[in-house]
């Protein structure tokens, strides 16, 4: 029976076929034609896949070409350009910067007033109710409408209970309900999974925000105490504003961006 | 009996191609259509099917590869043993656990998803949570990936393990590097391990099997062991270790006498008393190798002592085994693997201990009174003293005899080989293969032979009676021929009276001018058109000419044109018009004349200038030509250019004809494929064939129109 290395030791004592390096070299070179042959007549997906596949190959053998063909050789430097060095003749006009700088300011006390701060999705597709809500019928005729389940993520509070079943207007399924989401911290850029606290608002609306539902570009509050985030003065920072960036009901989770 | 054989196992994929196997496995195996109108039920249920499919898949795989791995708790120590020791146990079982918690995560991930699809109310929706629940479920593979490879590399390696049975009769080897071990095992077994001059060319334990006294035993080579303190062991030390510690077997230590080794037996002495404890309880025996290079007694004081001490270790062990305290040599012997001496006393050494040992340690067990008294070998008693031998046939003995004087006279005689050695060797000496020929006269054997003689061949007449089988021959050759010449039947032409010859006459006529017709008909068969009977020009085939010849050779046609036009009568009846003017001449003559047109113009032209006469075929340069090839290459560039219009039944370029416009069979029927549109619209597609300027197709729906052809027009458009 075959056993150890014997595949190496059958080469060891016997050598290779006559014919072995010639062959191999002569498959490999058949490769290039096979694989040119393969990429021209796969079809479908798995055509598709392939061409995907070589795209990146050949990308990347473009980039070591362009390596390998670098030579150091001299060049021409061209001396950086000092921020806010201006040629000779416009010597005596620097009144415009001055002037954006103060519009910029006059802008951002405008918005802090309005109430709006800077999100990184600052605006969204606005949902509309029939999209929200599916109508439930109820009563023993099933005529009565009054009834409304929400189609989208929401938030409840760990001590939330349903109101009497006769009496709820908003059924939230628990099916839709989250708890956690994946929240990616802009500088650091990686992604935690944390909890939710609550939800903070949703542009759509102040009963959506009051309900609990998380669309896109909701800002919910999440549970930063795994970070480790302390404040200036000490204390232990353990929630974080977070705005939403995906659509969850669509995704089956929750990806949220931390504002900092 | 647990799997010793690790080859079962399957291959263990990498992360990508996982991924792409169950991928594809769900494109395949599930409904891939389905439309934005569909009852959303159905679409859920589409998209769920989906999921499930792929979780399911995902869970056979990786259920198999937890399953078909051994678990090292499960198996008999020693593999457990020697597991650990080539893979690492903890490495090995994280790997597995990983693979564990990636089927649980994927199981849930599906339920999740699952769950959150009964609430997708359109197709993009579930489509788009069908897409995260598989995305989720290939991260999962790719983040455990690196074990995957891990694992199929522990595979191959498992794959290649001998497959040693831990519990059945084993003989194990062990000793310094290089002492012969392998050598030893080759010799005994056919297990063909590598024997190479340094050290440690056996890497892993290697099986072989022998045979002793009707029983099988495993032989098992180690790889050397140096004289190192435990901790400092290497991975293949430590195989053989693992494989001394835990199976019960007959050990045979190895010393190299002759210090060929590049280690003194002191060196050897000292690994002996360092691992002396694991050779407890189990027969040992030290064998001193190679010694054709050093015999035993030719050693040092020194090392006489210390292989001395190490012999009473091992009778030790025999008195332990309660055997007899005899000097027995079975523990200390010598052999030489180069000089096969003494290498079957040692295995058969090994092999009895080893037996009486397991022999010994069966009858004291429990289990064996169960059974003792359930056997009985009867041994029969002796009748009387006489003795009876077998019994042996004299013809047998003789036969025995005679074979025995054989084979010796056979040493004795002399072959050619030996008399190709004695006289110089194969180059050198040329047998003389004349030497056994059998002839009239001895002396003729060296005779040179001819093969050609006054232009005949020797070979031909050596037959002595070669000459009376060749007059035999020529004799049946003659009779054949006769056969042959009665066979001719001569016409002779005064036998036949006058009625009969004209008739003949008339008949030859006859035959010559359909030869000539068809000879005609097969020259112009390439621009003559096939027509059918229908449109015949020369109406040759009609029932009335059938009538009138019938009528002139003296029968009553009525019959045969009754029974030809019941037959040709379809749907149309056709009504040939009379074409008259030949009713008297209708002999045979007439049809030749009528026929060759061309041939009469010919031959009256040819008559006219009778003093220039040509052969037909023949083509002299003039009309503008230069010469006669270039005649030729006009006259065949004419021909070719009327070629097809012949073919067509077209009297000229300008007959554009069409006799049918609505052939019922292009019209009628279905057709999935258009096979007939083609042909439906004959106009049409004449156009398309060549890029037309604007008033031609003008002129071209014009024509449609008074053709009152609207389906044409709107082709037109369409197309």
């Amino acid at each position: 029976m075959p056993q150890g290395d014997y595949i190496e030791l059958h080469r060891k004592r016997h050598g290779y076929r006559h014919d072995h390096f010639e062959r191999k070299r002569k498959k490999e070179a058949r490769e290039v034609h096979k694989r040119s042959q393969i990429a021209q007549k796969a079809l479908g997906i798995k055509g598709k896949m392939f061409a995907k596949k070589r795209y990146a190959e050949k990308a990347l053998m473009k980039k070591t070409l362009a390596m390998h063909e670098e030579s150091s050789t001299r060049r021409k430097v061209d001396d950086d350009v000092h921020d806010g060095a201006i040629p000779a003749y416009l010597l005596d006009r620097d009144e415009t910067t001055r002037a954006k700088v103060l519009s910029n300011t006059i802008k951002q006390k405008r918005k802090e007033k309005a109430g709006k701060w800077e999100v990184p999705l600052p605006k969204v597709r606005p949902v509309a109710e029939d999209e929200m809500f599916r109508v439930i019928r109820s009563g023993k005729r099933k005529t009565k409408q009054w009834k409304r389940m929400i189609t989208k993520a929401t938030f409840v509070g760990p001590s939330f209970t349903r109101k009497p079943p006769k009496y709820e207007r908003f059924i939230r399924p628990s099916g839709l309900r989250f708890t956690k989401a994946h929240v990616t911290h802009p500088e650091l850029k990686c992604t935690f999974n944390l909890e939710i606290i609550g939800v903070k608002k949703n542009p759509n609306g102040p009963m959506y925000t009051s309900l609990g539902v998380m669309t896109k570009g909701t800002i919910i509050e999440v549970n930063v105490s795994e970070l480790g985030l302390v404040t200036p003065a000490g204390k232990v920072v353990w929630g974080k504003y977070a705005q939403v960036t995906n659509n969850p009901e669509n995704d089956g989770c929750i990806n949220a961006v931390l504002l900092v | 009996m647990v799997q010793y054989n690790f080859k079962k196992i399957t291959v263990v994929p990498t992360g990508k191609d996982f991924i792409d196997i169950i991928l594809s496995r769900t494109q395949r195996r599930t409904p891939t259509q389905v439309h934005k109108g569909y009852a959303i039920s159905r679409l859920r249920q589409f998209y769920m099917r989906k999921v499930k499919f792929t979780q399911q898949n995902f869970h056979d795989k990786l259920s198999t590869i937890i399953e078909e791995f051994p678990r090292l708790d499960d198996i008999h120590p020693f593999y457990g043993d020697l597991l650990h020791v080539l893979y690492n146990k903890d490495h090995y079982k994280l790997a597995l656990g990983q693979i564990n918690t990636a089927r649980n995560l994927i199981g849930k991930i599906a339920k999740d998803y699952v769950k959150l699809l009964k609430y997708g109310d359109s197709l993009y929706r579930c489509k788009s949570l069908k897409v995260a629940a598989l995305g989720r479920m290939c991260t999962v593979i790719k983040r455990v990936s690196p074990s995957l490879a891990y694992l199929e590399q522990i595979r191959q390696h498992m794959a290649r393990l001998p497959s040693i049975d831990p519990n059945t009769r084993t003989i194990l080897i062990c000793g310094y590097p290089n002492v012969g071990k392998s050598s030893f095992i080759n010799k005994i077994t056919r297990a063909d391990v590598d024997v190479q001059p340094y050290a440690f060319t056996t890497k892993s334990l290697f099986v072989g099997h022998t045979d002793y006294k009707y029983l099988r035993y495993q032989v098992i080579d180690t790889p050397g062991i140096l004289d190192r303190p435990f901790e400092d062991r290497n991975i293949i030390e430590m195989c053989s270790i693992t494989a001394l510690a835990h199976l019960r077997a007959a050990v045979l230590f190895f010393l190299d006498i002759s210090g060929s080794c590049g280690y003194s037996i002191a060196q050897q002495a000292a690994l002996f008393h360092s691992i002396k404890s694991l050779f407890m309880n189990k027969p040992l025996i030290i064998v001193c190798n190679k010694t054709d290079l050093q015999p035993l007694e030719g050693i040092s004081e020194d090392d006489k002592k210390l292989v001395m001490e190490m012999k009473a270790e091992a009778m030790k062990t025999v008195i332990g085994q309660g055997g007899e305290a005899t000097d027995d040599d079975s523990v200390l012997l010598t052999m030489s693997t180069l000089t096969e001496d003494g290498v079957i006393a040692v295995k058969n050494a090994a092999c009895e201990r080893l037996l009486n040992q397991r022999v010994e340690l069966k009858m004291k067990s429990k289990k064996l009174n169960d059974c003792l008294n359930r056997f009985h070998v009867a041994m029969p008693k002796p009748r009387d003293q006489k003795d009876r031998p077998p019994c042996i046939p004299q013809a047998v003995l003789e036969a025995k005899a005679k074979k025995a004087e054989e084979t010796a006279e056979k040493e004795k005689r002399k072959l050619e080989r030996d008399l190709e050695n004695e006289n110089g060797g194969a180059g050198v000496y040329s047998a003389s293969l004349k030497k056994h020929y059998i002839l009239a006269d001895d002396e003729w054997k060296e005779d040179v032979m001819p093969e050609i003689l006054d232009g005949h061949n020797v070979y031909d007449f050596i037959d002595p009676d070669i000459l009376m089988r060749l007059e035999e021959l020529e004799r049946e050759e003659g009779a054949l021929q006769g056969l042959e010449a009665d066979d001719d039947f001569e016409m002779d032409g005064a036998e036949l009276t006058p009625e009969e010859q004209a008739a003949l006459a008339e008949i030859r006529k006859k035959k010559s001018l359909l030869i000539q017709q068809h000879r005609i008909k097969k020259s112009t068969a390439e621009s003559r058109p096939t027509v059918p009977r229908k449109f015949d020009k020369d109406k040759q085939f009609t029932a009335e000419r059938m009538g009138r010849q019938l009528s002139s050779l003296g029968l009553d046609p009525s019959m045969a044109i009754d029974r030809a036009r019941s037959r040709s009568r379809g749907r149309k009846r056709e009504r040939s018009p009379d074409r008259g003017g030949n009713d008297g001449l209708d002999s045979m003559e007439v049809d030749g004349d009528q026929q060759n047109k061309k041939l009469r113009v010919r031959s009256r032209s040819a008559s006219r200038s009778r003093s220039k006469s040509r052969p037909p075929g023949e083509v002299v340069p003039g009309e503008g030509l230069k010469d006669t090839a270039q005649k030729k290459k006009a006259i065949k560039m004419a021909k070719r250019s009327s070629k097809k219009r012949n073919k067509d039944a077209r009297r000229g370029e300008a007959d554009r004809v069409i006799p049918t416009l609505k052939p019922k069979h292009l019209f009628s029927g279905k057709r999935s494929t258009g096979k007939t549109d083609r042909q439906k619209f004959p106009l049409l597609w004449i156009h398309i064939q060549q890029p037309v300027a604007s008033h031609v197709w003008g002129s071209c729906i014009r024509y449609a129109v008074q053709l009152q052809q609207p389906a044409i027009v709107e082709n037109l458009f369409v197309c």
